[in-house]
Formats: C-alpha cells, sequence, structure tokens
C-alpha cells in the first residue's frame, strides 16, 4: 500500500517539475494526421475532413474493368439530370500492370474524398505476389464492413417474392487474409484469421444498424461446429454483443443450413451477421434467387472512409460493350452513396425512378428476361427524372445536415 | 429550294441542340451501334429554377448587379434571386446579419457585390461586417481565378492563375488590443486545423480543374512558428497528392515574381492578409478590379463576389463600371448549381464582347457605359 502511494506521489511530482518549452514541443504526441498516414490501421483518430465545398462534393470514382465504365457513364448521366451536387475525380486502374501504383493512387484519393464509388477491378496478374485489387483496397482503407440490401422488387419474376434481408459481412480479414503457403511440396496451408477486436466492429455495426432501422432480428452465421476456434470467437463476441441489444432478437446459424433455408425459407431472415467468406457465398445465393447480379448494390465501410459497388463482384467481361448490362445494380449503389452524403432528396428521387423503370414499366435488360438495352433503361429512368424535376426548386433539395 | 434547304437545315440543327437527351438517344444508339457510347448530351441543364441570395453590396455594386438581373432575364436563366440590402456604412437600412446568413444557408449560394469597410469605426467593434459575415457562415476559402481575358490589354498575357485564400483566421482574427499606452498589439492566429483545411481545398481544387502545381506562399523565415504552422500543414496535405507539385515561395519573393514572371504559378494557396495583397496584385496584372471574379467556400454554401475588393464609391450612378466581374461570378455561380449550359453561355457571350473590342467600359481604355457593354452581352448570347 505505501509503496502505491509512493508511486502515484512520485509520478505526480514528475508533472508538476517545470519542464523546457522547447522540449516539450520536440516530445509532443504526433499530430493525428502523423498517425492516421503512417499508420492507416490505426483508428478513433480524426479523418482528414472530407472534400466538399460549397454543398458539393468530390468522389473518387474506379470505373474498374468490364462494364465498369460504361455504367459509370450512366451513372454520370442520371447524375446530371437529377442535379446532384456531386463531382468525380476518375481513376483508371491498368488491370494488365504487376505494380501496384494505380491502386495506391486510387486509395490516396479516396483517402482524401471520404467516399468512393468503384466498378469491379479485375487483377490480371495470377501471380501469388500480387494482391487482389479489390481486396488491396478494402484492407488499405480498413473498411471492415460490407452492407447488402437484398429487397425483392414485384415487378421481376424470381423464386421468391418479398424478400427483405441485409447482409453485413466482414470484410477485412478471415478467408481473405492472404496468407497461403506451401509448407511441404504438395501441401499448402491458408489461414484464415479471425480476431476479437474486428469481430466485435463487425457485430456492433450489425445490432446498431438492426437498431436505427428498426430491424427485429440478428441472424450470426458460422461454422463453429467446425471450425470451434476461429468461427467460434465470431460466434461468442456476437453473443456477448447480442445482450447489450435486448430489444432486438439474435439467433445464430451454421452455413451450410444457412444456405438451404435461403433458398427454401429465406422469409425468416432479418439482419444476417458473417464472416468475410461465408457473406461472400450468403450473398451471392440470396442475389441469385432475387434477380441476379445486376440489381443490387453493396457498401464498404470503415471507420472515416465508405466505398460503394454493386453487390455481386462481377465484373462482367463477357457482356461489356454490348448495350445488354444492366445498370440497376450501379445506380443503386450511386442512390446509396447519395444517402451516405446527406443528399437524401436526390437519392429518393433516382431511387424512385428506378422503381418505377423496373416495376411499373417493367423495362428490364437479358439477364432479367427483358429485351431492353441498357441505354433503354437509363433513357425511362431520366424520363421520370424530368418529370420529377420540372417544378422543382432546387433549394429544397440541399442535404439538411447543416441546419 | 437551296434557302428552304438552308431553313430546313436550320431548323432541325436547332431541335438537335435543344430536345432534352431523351428524344435524341434513339439516334444515337443507331450511330453508335457497336459500343454503347454515353448518351450525348455535353453540358447539365436540368429543370426545376434555383433561388439565390442577392447582396447588390456598396458603390456600383447595384449598378452590376442589374446587369446581372439584365443578362439573366434575356437568357431566360432558371434563377430568382433573393435580393438582400447590406451595408454597413449605411446600417439603417440594411438587413440584418441574421436575415442574410439564414437567407444564403438556405439558398447555398449568394451573389454578392463589394462591401465597404470604413477605416474606423463607430461602436468599437473590431470585426468588419464582411468579417463577421464569413465568421457566421464559415466561409473560409476564398478563390480567385486570374485570367487574361480576351481583348484587355495588360503588361502579361495569358495569365492563368488561381489564388486561394484562407480568410477566417490569421491577421483577419480581429484581436486587437493596447497593452500598454503607446502599444498596441494585434494577434495573428494560425491553427493547424484551419491550414490543413485550405491545404486540402487548395489541392481538391486544383485536382478538380487538373491544374499541376499548388505554391504555399508564407513567411515562415520571421514568423518562425505562425507561418511555419500553415507551411507544415501545406506540406503534410500535399503528400496526399503525389500527383500535382508542390512548392513553397515567401511572401515578398511571391510579389516580385508575379509581377516579373507570373506564368510560373499555377495555384496559389495562402493565409489570409498575404491572400488578400496577392488577389489585387494579380487583378490589376490582368485588368483591373472590374474583370475579375471570385468566390468564397464553406463547405455548405458558395459566396460569388468579385475578386478585388473596391466599391468604386467615385462611379455612383455615373454609369460607368464594368460590369465583367460581376457577370464572371454569375457564370462561375451558374457552374456551381449545375446550370453549365447557362453558364457557358454568359461566358461565351462576355468572352465574344471582350474579344470584338468594339464596346469597352472606360477602366479597358473605352468609352462605352455599364448599359451598353450589358446589353452588348446580351446581343451576343447564343
Amino acid at each position: 500500500m505505501a509503496t502505491k502511494l509512493g508511486t502515484k506521489a512520485f509520478s505526480l511530482l514528475k508533472y508538476s517539475s517545470p519542464q523546457n518549452v522547447t522540449r516539450m514541443l520536440s516530445q509532443a504526441a504526433p499530430a493525428p494526421f502523423d498517425i492516421q498516414h503512417s499508420n492507416p490501421f490505426a483508428k478513433k483518430v480524426d479523418a482528414v475532413p472530407v472534400a466538399k465545398y460549397g454543398g458539393r462534393h468530390t468522389i473518387t470514382m474506379l470505373p474498374g474493368g468490364g462494364i465498369g465504365p460504361e455504367m459509370m457513364t450512366y451513372v454520370r448521366e442520371v447524375f446530371r439530370y437529377a442535379g446532384v451536387p456531386v463531382d468525380f475525380e476518375v481513376i483508371q486502374i491498368d488491370q494488365k500492370s504487376e505494380s501496384d501504383e494505380d491502386l495506391e493512387y486510387a486509395i490516396t484519393s479516396i483517402r482524401r474524398n471520404g467516399v468512393g464509388i468503384k466498378g469491379n477491378i479485375e487483377t490480371g496478374s495470377a501471380r501469388p505476389g500480387v494482391m487482389s485489387r479489390n481486396v488491396g483496397l478494402r484492407n488499405e482503407l480498413d473498411l471492415f464492413v460490407n452492407v447488402l440490401h437484398a429487397k425483392s422488387h414485384p415487378g421481376i419474376n424470381s423464386r421468391h417474392r418479398d424478400i427483405d434481408v441485409f447482409i453485413v459481412r466482414q470484410n477485412t480479414e478471415g478467408e481473405y487474409a492472404m496468407l497461403e503457403h506451401e509448407s511441404v511440396p504438395g501441401v499448402v496451408e491458408s489461414m484464415k484469421v479471425i480476431t476479437d477486436e474486428n469481430s466485435a466492429r463487425v457485430a456492433r455495426y450489425a445490432f446498431e444498424f438492426a437498431r436505427k432501422n428498426g430491424r427485429k432480428k440478428v441472424t450470426t452465421v458460422h461454422k463453429a461446429n467446425i471450425m470451434k476456434l476461429s468461427d467460434g470467437l465470431f460466434l461468442e463476441v456476437s453473443k456477448q454483443m447480442s445482450k447489450e441489444y435486448p430489444e432486438i432478437q439474435h439467433s445464430d446459424m451454421i452455413i451450410d443450413n444457412t444456405c438451404m433455408q435461403l433458398v427454401s425459407n429465406p422469409h425468416q431472415f432479418d439482419v444476417i451477421n458473417t464472416t468475410n467468406l461465408y457473406g461472400s457465398i450468403v450473398s451471392n445465393v440470396v442475389c441469385g434467387l432475387i434477380g441476379g447480379a445486376g440489381l443490387f448494390s453493396g457498401r464498404n465501410y470503415g471507420d472515416h472512409y465508405a466505398v460503394f459497388e454493386p453487390g455481386t463482384r462481377n465484373t462482367g467481361t463477357a457482356i461489356a460493350g454490348k448495350n445488354i448490362a444492366n445498370p440497376i445494380a450501379m445506380l443503386q449503389a450511386s442512390v446509396d452513396m447519395l444517402h451516405h452524403l446527406g443528399h437524401t432528396q436526390h437519392a429518393k428521387m433516382i431511387d424512385d425512378a428506378i422503381y418505377k423503370t423496373v416495376n411499373e414499366d417493367r423495362i428490364h435488360t437479358p439477364d432479367l428476361g427483358g429485351q431492353a438495352t441498357s441505354i433503354d433503361v437509363v433513357q425511362n429512368i431520366i424520363k421520370y427524372l424530368q418529370q420529377s424535376t420540372r417544378k422543382i426548386n432546387w433549394q429544397d433539395t440541399r442535404s439538411s445536415t447543416f441546419y | 429550294m437551296a434557302l428552304w434547304n438552308k431553313n430546313l437545315w436550320c431548323v432541325l440543327s436547332k431541335v438537335a441542340q435543344n430536345v432534352p437527351a431523351t428524344c435524341v438517344a434513339p439516334c444515337n444508339r443507331l450511330i453508335h451501334s457497336s459500343p454503347p457510347a454515353a448518351i450525348q448530351a455535353e453540358v447539365s441543364k436540368p429543370e426545376g429554377r434555383t433561388t439565390c441570395t442577392l447582396i447588390p453590396g456598396d458603390g456600383v455594386g447595384p449598378e452590376l448587379v442589374h446587369s446581372v438581373q439584365e443578362v439573366f432575364k434575356a437568357a431566360g436563366v432558371p434563377v430568382d434571386f433573393e435580393p438582400f440590402f447590406f451595408s454597413e456604412v449605411n446600417p439603417t437600412l440594411s438587413a440584418t446579419l441574421e436575415q442574410v446568413t439564414n437567407s444564403i444557408t438556405k439558398n447555398g449560394i449568394c451573389l454578392k457585390g463589394v462591401l465597404a469597410s470604413p477605416d474606423y469605426s463607430n461602436v468599437g467593434e473590431l470585426q468588419t461586417l464582411n468579417m463577421k459575415l464569413r465568421r457566421s457562415l464559415d466561409l473560409y476559402a476564398n478563390v480567385v481565378h486570374v485570367k487574361s481575358l480576351p481583348g484587355v490589354k495588360s503588361r502579361h498575357q495569358n495569365i492563368d492563375t488561381i489564388i486561394i485564400r484562407e480568410m477566417t483566421e490569421g491577421e483577419y482574427s480581429a484581436l486587437e488590443h493596447e497593452s500598454v499606452k503607446g502599444v498596441v498589439e494585434c494577434l495573428k492566429v494560425v491553427t493547424r486545423t484551419k491550414s490543413q483545411r485550405i491545404a486540402k481545398f487548395a489541392f481538391d481544387y486544383a485536382t478538380k480543374t487538373g491544374r499541376k502545381k499548388v505554391t504555399a506562399v508564407h513567411k515562415a523565415n520571421i514568423m518562425k512558428l505562425g507561418d511555419g504552422l500553415f507551411l507544415k500543414s501545406c506540406q503534410d496535405i500535399a503528400k496526399l497528392y503525389p500527383k500535382i507539385e508542390f512548392e513553397a515561395m515567401i511572401v515578398d519573393n511571391c510579389t516580385m515574381q508575379m509581377v516579373s514572371s507570373p506564368h510560373q504559378f499555377d495555384v496559389m494557396v495562402l493565409p489570409n492578409l498575404y491572400g488578400n495583397i496577392l488577389d489585387n496584385l494579380a487583378c490589376g496584372l490582368v485588368g483591373g478590379a472590374g474583370v475579375v471574379g471570385g468566390a468564397s467556400y464553406s463547405p455548405e454554401c458558395v459566396v460569388f463576389e468579385p475578386g478585388a475588393r473596391h466599391t468604386f464609391a467615385q462611379a455612383v450612378g455615373k454609369n460607368v463600371a464594368n460590369p465583367t466581374a460581376m457577370l464572371l461570378c454569375a457564370a462561375k455561380m451558374l457552374n456551381h448549381v449545375n446550370l453549365r449550359f447557362y453558364g457557358d453561355m454568359l461566358r461565351g457571350a462576355i468572352d465574344k464582347v471582350l474579344k470584338g473590342g468594339k464596346v469597352r467600359t472606360k477602366d479597358l481604355g473605352g468609352q462605352s457605359t455599364t448599359k451598353e457593354f450589358t446589353y452588348a452581352v446580351i446581343n451576343n448570347l447564343r
């Protein structure tokens, strides 16, 4: 006891002794800026202010490969008609190049703009040393969570109707840790990394999300019966987290069972909280059930940055340049982005136009069984936008974040 | 027959220009059948109306603003103005600061003439009305695009520099006191947050407008801590922009360089007072206070105002002031609110009038009046 008091007194003494000012300056803690940019994984520090000036945002746009560039022109076209106060900084990533220079520049750009919208970026090289560009981007920006909203469109024929599921997926670790090696010739080990901290962040996000959006139930999807330690940790953390949200029902389900349940009785799911690979599988299953790759958008969030992209990450190289790709997914991603930026009115306007086009006019591209071209769909959306903007006063659409 | 053909061609081409892209696109699809090109309608011209706060200001401001309104009327620009008389030298008639800021926050855009700031204060207040407006709206970044205009004779040709000035701190903090009789201390405040903010603004602006170089202007060799912090913040932010060259220059050298070889500058970022001086210097290089437009940005709103703050009070009512600066501001404003179609139209008309050289106001060595210039611009609208 006495020694404890003694040390305490000593530490107080240390602070009361006079100090040389210049010494203090030189020893001062590094600025938040330095911390964040010397170590991108540092958390809970001030972000660089986002690029928003005079009510206009600048957004990083990464068109990516395949149908990406076409889709981006549609997004810009629609934004122009909807009078969206957003400018784009377009960055092309050379798919064939082995170096990561373009990717690094793209990441820097998202860092300073705060928000990005992207198509799927192909990784040209199959060499083990070259990391996937999509994964690289997510890891560097620490976009730890991916959210996909799978909601049935009434105008699209599909196996199930009225599905409304949110899939919250861990986005930076697990099976995508990219740690593989051949320990003995013929034996390859691939590591799956689950950390307490990241699991907690995702679970926290899932429950907060459920609470904010009035959702009733969170289902944690795992394989803890086999991977007792790694998935066990994920499950355990989620269970702990659920105790803080008593109003939200929490259940857990094993991944193989989940897939079966999803195709047979998908209405039992509300919010799904899961690890990286399972999330990828589950979201593709759900999207396939209710309309395919061309309809849904995914949002990636980190502490400071957000990146929006089509929900199922396909490049669509086979249909690139043919004017038949479905532009809805990318447009939906742009709507998500507008919500994130606070331009809710513009988002709603575009969302309504998309809804009417898909469900009332039923202008569908071949992937949904229709005959329309991409441009037909975009034209129809623009037609609705023109109708809704004819009598508008643009001041009423200003984001309400300021006052 | 030939005439008829020509007329028909005129009508058809006009139709092609005016119809919204919905009608044009089917043809596009036929023409570009192999790659699905973007739908072609180059400039944005959304429907609906925009409201803009209007502060005519002191001196010749009301005349210039009237010129803008005339041009807008003639061009059919879908903008409504919300005018406020706002003045420091005429406080009895002036609208309150609150009314004006509320209007600007609501509208997000404002077109503003120059407000006169008296050298003395009646009420013992250190902040001018301009400063109060900036403070309350947090208009921290002032952008002046100094660009040689066609047909305007000046010492240097083809100047194209963007000067970005921090406007909320530094020497303009309005913190002055007489600590001992005969000794006045004036505080210059520099903060890391605001310095980084203005530096980031400059680099973002450079990125957006495709510029190659940013020059930070400072006096860190004398004010090692204050300007030193500004310089350090700029250097920090510059690391985020690997494709833009960054250099630093001391303010006294910078003024010399500006008048002797102004072409070396691309985008410049400056603290408050240096920015003010450089703004005026650069405006003088390209033709004076009447021909340079500027804008002040906050995260949420923009105030478009002439680049050099000169009320030109001696010319009130004489119909001689040059409305170019105000019209350029208006064109910038239209571009900002997605009305690029009208912004480009206005800009083109101004350029045509200046290039023609027949209609020139007195400051550019002509004999024309404000009205004549305005009508010349209207006649040149496409």
